[in-house]
């Protein structure tokens, strides 16, 4: 992981086993997708962002400057279902724009939702080791090692693909290599990036895979793990903490008249 | 991989055997190997030594079973029998690692054998000893390693893995002559009772070791197969015309002809400083990887940059073409090069050639990739002198192929042909002749020499002391990422340096 | 048909990552501009459908399609859309995947590319309806999800097979399909 994502402190939450805060975090996003309740969109919300913004353990303006995305999303999808959407009881309308109360609720329904899905996300994103994520998919959840493997070497030849932007501008540099003006140039641009990056990309896979396969590993073969990962007291407080919100969460929605 | 038949011959005492072997590449005319065969007996350790680019890497891969099992590619054969238990060098060290971290690559290893994970921090540890790779933590990125490094961490992988079968594709390429050292003496008390074949153009370390030589034509054609001491005694005429590497070649190349021709009244370096440093630093991140506190560059001299792995050479090259961020002062020609934070170009009149000859390529074709910095040429002059490197770098001369599939060492000659085209004053070379074959060493090295007799100033980093001596004017010693001294060289305090 | 390799699976996934990562960057132009342009946005939409198709039309074995959408979806829902994104991929993988395999794995030109994406648009349009994305007034409904397939078209029919096409032309896509009956032949000459 690049340097920026390092965090401030670590919280709890970083102790929790991955796969099982994969599991619950999960099942979040589950209620999330198939709810149609305002309230209880509203509420999920609230828990999601408390989860990111208490215990992700990075600072404040890192936090920040990551909700400016989930934000937009917020209002693009409160904005084009506000005005287009469907309803009768209408408020305003200008030419082909209609708001409605239905559609006003709607667009809420769904902005707020984005804001779950968006929080959750990062929540857990930052708050886990992708490598260790992976061997706790394989020893909690029976993951097949082909993929687990297969999602480590990807991840970890992310930073060479940008380290490759960086390296292919270079080659252009020390090349002399010049660009025309204008969109031509924009053009040319692309092109001269985006082929030979994939190019490169597939062929360190097939590389990686080759050399991974020299290194005696098979496909289905039975292993042991550098990483042994298991449950602890940890994640019985984290199950009970996320048990204990969402039946308040629950509540607050359902419970609580408005 | 089943033998398709067992022919008489082919019993026990055979690590592995390959008859009649015919093998292609997709689209390509004709055939690399043509109904080769070659086996290798249980605990014998063999040599393949011939031209680059006549297959040696290949026929490993075949070796080993990686073709056709992990890549396919248009084969068939007689009969095949491989080994089960093998560990593999590859020769290229930034593809080989599937982890993010030393430790957890090792471990890969570890888990792939089923050893409980009690014993696995021990032996990476050990294992890491052995190949001579010492890290402060070993939970470091592999992404910070420095290529001789990395190459070290590839042996130190396979040799975890105790196989029974040894592949080592030119696994000192990259080293520093300790490195290679080291490398060697573990490779042979790790190897001592095992089948090993190595394929490598830097022979002194083992020529005593190994039991047998197998010599390539450059058609991938056996042409001699025995002792070592027979076959570089017998066989002289082939490897000189071959260009082969044999222990004492460059005895005799410093007496041939083309060389003292090339040699007599070599003109010297010229009065004005092309290149100038003062206090100049070279940054990845917060660390200062490169530091030189005074140095300058006459015109028309050839600097060998000389020192360990991890020292900083690459990074005083990147430095010097700006492509670090940089403080201190950097003159070129007179003008002060201003080191801003993010450059569109580079400084005039230096130029380039990368470590890892990939990252040069920006074309779909050798001949495209030769021609695109001749702008200043017209294109029948250009396609001239674009088919006449290909020939002089032996490169195959149609000039279509895609510059990625070449042989290593093939790479490796392109990249350094391309840094050739353009108009430079002064010419950084990162490691030029690694994986060479004698012949191309030396056509490498005579090409430079012409173009820095025509004004050109080289700065060439290498771990081979033959060209320092022979070949460059001046030699720089750099020691954990400082710029130590700069010699004359055959100076009296470079006898010392060399021999302490 | 041959089966997947652990090589054929490693590249999968690392398409669908890198695909997956652009995703990103795609969305945070999309929804910059959704409010602002609806109509264009759709336009922009045929990107989410690529993944699947491309990886498809590189590898040109089964199950490419759909291994390389979850995992695109996969780490995308992770940095930031959520899981609706990892049932999305899902389900669009598995619509091209089928389509694909209609025509037994066979076919890799522009017009078959192009049908897999508009398959995969039509099952983005299958779990709109469910989740409530899709509740508009009918004209703007034909609008958004006809806009969306002709993109689909675009970005999987013409813009896959022209990134391919040029990977071919770099010799790497040689390496990683299963060699043509043909190239054995030429081996008896
Ligand atoms: N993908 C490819 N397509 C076509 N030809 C290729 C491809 N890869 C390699 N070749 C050619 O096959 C030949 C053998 O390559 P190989 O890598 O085995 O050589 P080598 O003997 O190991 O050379 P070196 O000493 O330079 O590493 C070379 O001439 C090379 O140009
Ligand atoms: N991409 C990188 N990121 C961070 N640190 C790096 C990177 N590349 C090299 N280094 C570090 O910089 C230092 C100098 O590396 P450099 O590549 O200059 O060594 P070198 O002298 O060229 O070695 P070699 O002979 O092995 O090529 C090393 O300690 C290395 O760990
Ligand atoms: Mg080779
Ligand atoms: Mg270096």
């Amino acid at each position: 992981m690049p340097a920026w994502f390092t965090p401030e402190r670590m919280t709890w939450l970083f102790r929790v086993n991955p796969a099982l805060k994969f599991a619950v975090f999960l099942l979040l996003l589950f209620i999330t997708l198939f709810n149609r309740n305002l309230p209880l969109a509203a509420w999920l919300a609230v828990l999601s962002a408390i989860l990111l913004y208490g215990f992700s353990g990075y600072s404040a303006k890192k936090l920040a400057l990551l909700s400016i995305p989930i934000a937009l999303s917020f209002a693009s999808s409160f904005i084009t279902m506000a005005l287009f959407g469907k309803g009768d009881t209408v408020l305003w309308q200008w030419g082909i724009f209609k708001i409605s109360e239905e559609s006003i609720r709607h667009g809420l329904l769904l902005g707020t939702k984005s804001l779950s899905f968006g929080f959750t996300g990062f929540a857990f994103l930052l708050t886990v080791e992708p490598v260790l994520f992976f061997y706790a998919m394989m020893q909690q959840f029976r993951l097949p090692s082909k993929y687990a493997y297969s999602f480590i070497a990807s991840i970890r030849l992310l930073p060479v693909i940008a380290e490759e932007i960086q390296v292919r501008s270079n080659a252009l540099k020390v090349r002399g290599i010049t660009f025309s003006r204008g969109v031509r140039g924009v053009g040319e641009r692309i092109r001269s990036y985006t082929v030979p990056l994939f190019a490169q990309s597939i062929r360190r896979a097939q590389r990686i895979a080759i050399a991974m396969e020299a290194k005696q590993y098979q496909m289905g073969a039975a292993r042991t793990y550098f990483y042994s990962t298991s449950y602890s007291r940890h994640d019985a407080i984290f199950l009970a903490v996320m048990a204990v919100s969402v039946a308040a969460v629950f509540w607050l929605s359902f419970g609580v008249p408005y | 991989m089943k033998p398709l038949d067992t022919a008489a011959g082919s019993c026990t005492d055979e690590a592995l055997s390959l008859r009649k072997l015919r093998l292609k590449f997709p689209g390509e005319d004709s055939l690399l190997f043509k109904d080769l065969s070659f086996s290798v007996k249980k605990g014998e350790k063999v040599l393949l030594l011939g031209p680059s680019g006549c297959g040696k890497s290949t026929l490993l891969q075949v070796a080993s079973g990686i073709v056709p099992r992990s890549f396919e590619l248009p084969m068939k054969s007689e009969a095949i029998d491989l080994p089960s238990s093998w560990g593999f060098v590859f020769q290229d060290p930034d593809t080989q690692f599937c982890m993010p971290y030393v430790d957890e690559e090792l471990a890969f290893v570890l888990e792939n054998l089923a050893v409980p994970q009690e014993e696995m921090p021990e032996r990476i540890e050990a294992v890491l000893r052995r190949v001579g790779l010492q890290l402060t933590d070993v939970h470091t990125p592999i992404l910070e390693l420095s290529q001789g490094m990395k190459q070290r961490l590839a042996l130190a992988s396979v040799l975890l893995m105790e196989p029974d079968v040894l592949f080592l594709d030119e696994p000192s390429a990259l080293l520093d002559p300790e490195g290679t050292e080291q490398i060697w003496s573990s490779i042979r008390d790790a190897a001592a009772d095992k089948t090993v074949v190595i394929v490598e153009h830097k022979i002194e370390q083992i020529t005593g070791w190994i039991d047998r030589v197998v010599l390539f034509t450059d058609h991938g054609e056996i042409l001699a197969d025995g002792p070592p001491d027979t076959v570089f005694r017998e066989h002289r005429p082939e490897l000189i015309r071959y260009g082969i590497w044999y222990p004492g070649v460059w005895e005799d190349y410093v007496r041939s002809e083309g060389f003292l021709q090339l040699m007599r009244d070599r003109p010297g370096t010229g009065d004005s400083r092309i290149v100038e440093l003062e206090s100049f630093t070279g940054w990845r991140g917060k660390r200062a990887v490169i530091h030189a506190e005074k140095a300058d560059v006459a015109e028309g001299s050839w600097i060998a940059v000389l020192g360990e792995n991890g020292s900083g050479k690459s990074s005083l090259l990147l430095s010097m073409i700006q492509l670090l961020k940089t403080t201190g002062t950097l003159t070129v020609d007179g003008r002060t090069v201003i080191q801003k934070k993010r450059r569109r170009t580079l400084p005039d009149g230096l130029s380039l050639v990368f470590q890892n000859p990939e990252l040069q390529f920006v074309a779909n074709s050798l001949f495209e990739e030769l021609t695109v910095s001749m702008h200043t040429l017209n294109p029948e002059e250009a396609e001239k002198r674009a088919y006449g490197l290909l020939k002089r770098f032996s490169l195959p001369e149609d000039g279509k192929r895609h510059p990625y599939q070449l042989s290593v060492g093939q790479k490796r000659r392109l990249s350094v042909a391309t840094a050739l085209t353009g108009n430079t004053q002064v010419l950084l070379l990162d490691e030029p002749t690694f994986g060479q074959d004698a012949r191309n060493t030396f056509v490498m090295l005579e090409t430079l020499e012409t173009l820095r007799r025509n004004g050109l100033t080289i700065v060439m980093v290498t771990h081979d002391l033959e060209i320092a001596d022979h070949f460059a004017t001046h030699q720089w010693h750099i020691a954990d990422g400082r710029l130590m001294s700069c010699e004359k060289t055959g100076g009296a305090a470079h006898a010392r340096l060399v021999h302490s | 048909m041959k089966k997947l390799t652990f090589t054929d699976l490693l590249i999968t996934i690392m398409v669908g990552v890198v695909f997956g990562i652009l995703m990103k960057f795609w969305d945070d132009l999309y929804t910059a501009i959704k409010p602002v342009l609806p109509v264009a946005r759709q336009l922009l939409y045929g990107m989410w459908f690529m993944n699947g198709v491309f990886a498809f039309l590189l590898i040109r074995k089964p199950g490419v399609a759909l291994i390389a959408s979850i995992a695109g979806a996969g780490l995308s829902a992770f940095i930031g859309h959520g899981l609706g994104v990892l049932i999305y991929g899902a389900a669009q993988g598995l619509a091209a995947e089928l389509l694909f395999a209609a025509f037994r794995y066979r076919k890799f030109s522009i017009p078959f590319a192009g049908l897999a994406g508009v398959a995969s648009c039509a099952a983005s349009f299958g779990l709109d309806l469910i989740y409530g994305y899709a509740d508009l007034e009918t004209w703007a409904l034909i609008v958004k999800y006809g806009l969306r397939a002709v993109s689909a078209f675009i970005f999987t029919g013409v813009f896959a097979v022209l990134v391919i096409r040029a990977l071919e032309a770099t010799g790497v896509t040689n390496s990683i399909r299963p060699v043509a009956k043909e190239e054995y032949s030429l081996l008896d000459r």
